[in-house]
């Protein structure tokens, strides 16, 4: 069904196909030529990476970053085994798939210790740590620290939080974390220059790697628009696991204005509300935003979709999309990967200023709107409406800054960040071997 | 604003060469291999791939790559590339497929290692 309701007309494939991958074409090789197959097993490079976060089925967006990542490294290493370690609360049963080989139980300190054992005891040359302060245990997290701590080889931080103004604890984690990994990545320059400033990081160690975005080639909209059911409208769309400080509030109580000018226009909410947030709340800031579209009398014309949509679903209504909006509150935030997805897709994307945003949709690539203003977003709604030649020009230049962020761009960008950092470490051990004899 | 992958053949001295030009990935790489492999089926096994206007390739283009290799080395064959674009050839170097796929700065350079 769509999100008015229809049944899905057809489906148009605007994801990436299905790849004769590497890894795939070195797999058949093994039966049909095996001395091309010990050719390239030779020739080619090999690094185990494991990876420490969240893991789908897990809700949230650092789970499916990993699992981007870590799946878009594995498919240039086709004669290395990646795996992950989830981190996981102690009574979740996840039916995780088979490359978790180990799990973390985020309240449970000793879980920290035998994890990093088990890295130390395995081939796993490097970790690659997805770090956010509220998904390990510990105040603010601090377990992670204890797992590094015990770790003996070589760590890469992920940061998907870089605030600039931190309590003493957090920033006291985060320079530890500093000291006990070789490489922190962020995902904008700015989240490079707080890191240096406010943490006193190494500047050596700080690495800009950008948030992976989909492989979409662009699409005719009104195409996919068609096949959603939703031909006749014009789109303006948020997506994400909902909660208060999305803002969409705002949206919202932009709409009047907006369909003064467009009256076909329909907003999208997609996606559910975090469950995190359900669970001490229920569906209460939802419900918050009902009543204010039955309030405003646009029930036609705001449209939810309450579940977590699969990428080949969020890509379809981000290329039927016309004007994407993060309407976030969060002055800090140093990453979305929301935003990062529809820069992806080449959408004219408003968004509020922070941090992430202000970086990503410089120099024409989108359009920044005042925090908590309904004013602001209409205004800017209606002028990227009326204005196609601003439309295009702002949907040409975020797709082409998202061809360099696509995950398969990404992927070299850590795979080259990891060889060098194990090439560094053997040739240390090399070193130290080489002094004791 | 064009970015999908133009594929131009044409022969160097009886030496097929295949020009890309855009993105060599999970959308394209398909044609790319299915011309490869015409190419190698009908006028030789050994072949120059020019990839200096090549702005993103991906493990399925690399796929398609290995695919080609597979045929000629049936027959004895050999593929070496063209490429003075870093980001392209850092996907090379940091996969270890430099070492099977030899990679040339110019044509001539690129020729005279496919024929020898």
């Amino acid at each position: 069904m769509t999100a008015d309701g229809n049944k899905v007309k057809k489906q148009i494939a605007v994801s990436a196909p299905e790849e004769f991958a590497l890894r795939d074409e070195v797999r058949w090789l093994k039966s049909e030529d095996l001395n091309l197959f010990g050719y390239l097993r030779d020739s080619m490079n090999k690094i185990e990476p494991v990876y420490v976060s969240t893991y789908p089925p897990s809700e949230c967006g650092i789970a499916m970053f990993c699992k981007d990542l870590s799946s878009s490294v594995a498919k240039y290493t086709p004669f290395s085994k990646p795996s992950i370690i989830a981190v996981k609360r102690e009574h979740e049963i996840e039916p995780y798939s088979r490359v978790v080989r180990y799990q973390i139980l985020r309240e449970n300190r000793q879980s920290y210790l035998d994890a990093a054992k088990f890295i130390n005891d395995s081939s796993i040359d490097i970790v690659s740590l997805q770090h956010e302060y509220g998904i390990f245990g510990g105040d603010d997290g601090e377990y992670a620290l204890d797992f590094l701590e015990a770790l003996e080889k070589p760590a890469v931080a992920t940061l998907h939080t870089v605030l600039q103004n931190p309590s003493p604890n957090q920033k006291r984690i985060l320079q530890e974390m500093g000291r006990l990994c070789k490489a922190m990545v962020v995902m904008v320059k700015m989240g490079r220059k707080i890191l240096l400033e406010t943490y006193d990081i190494d500047p050596k160690k700080a690495t800009v790697i950008p948030h992976g975005v989909p492989n979409v080639h662009r699409v005719k909209a009104s195409s996919v628009k068609n096949a959603l059911g939703l031909s006749n409208a014009k789109i303006m769309s948020t997506f994400g696991l909902i909660n208060r400080g999305k803002g969409i509030e705002y949206v919202i109580k932009a709409m009047p204005k907006i369909l003064e000018k467009n009256p076909n226009m329909i907003y999208l909410v997609l996606g559910e509300t975090h469950p995190g947030v359900r669970k001490y709340e229920g569906e209460s800031y939802r419900n918050m935003l009902a009543e204010t579209i039955n309030d405003l009398g646009i029930s036609e014309n705001v449209r939810f979709n309450n579940r977590f949509l699969s990428l080949s679903e969020l890509v379809r209504y981000l290329c039927a999309t016309d004007v994407y909006i993060t309407p976030y509150l969060n002055k800090d935030q140093i990453c979305s990967g929301t935003l990062a997805y529809a820069v992806g897709c080449g959408k004219a994307i408003l968004s509020t200023p922070y941090l992430y945003a202000e970086e990503v949709l410089a120099d024409g690539r989108g359009k920044l709107v005042d925090f908590e203003s309904s004013d602001s977003i209409a205004e800017n709604v209606n002028l990227i409406m009326e204005d196609k030649e601003l439309k295009e020009s702002m949907e040409n230049a975020a797709y082409i800054y998202g061809r360099r962020a696509a995950w398969f761009n990404v992927a070299v960008d850590y795979l080259d960040l990891f060889h060098r950092i194990v090439t560094a470490h053997q040739s240390r051990d090399q070193a130290n071997i080489n002094a004791k004899e | 604003m064009e970015m999908d992958l133009q594929i131009n053949v044409r022969k160097h001295e009886e030496i097929p060469v295949i020009e890309l030009s855009g993105e060599v990935d999970a959308y394209t790489s398909a044609r790319f291999r299915e011309i490869m492999l015409d190419i190698i089926d009908s006028d030789g096994v050994k072949l120059v791939i020019s990839m200096n206007d090549v702005e993103y390739i991906d493990s399925s283009g690399l796929g398609a790559l290995v695919g080609g290799l597979k045929r000629v080395s049936e027959r004895d064959g050999k593929i070496v590339i063209i490429c003075d674009k870093p980001q392209v050839k850092k996907v090379f170097e940091i996969t270890g497929l430099e070492k099977v796929f030899p990679i040339y700065g110019t044509e001539e350079e690129a020729i005279a290692a496919v024929r020898s």
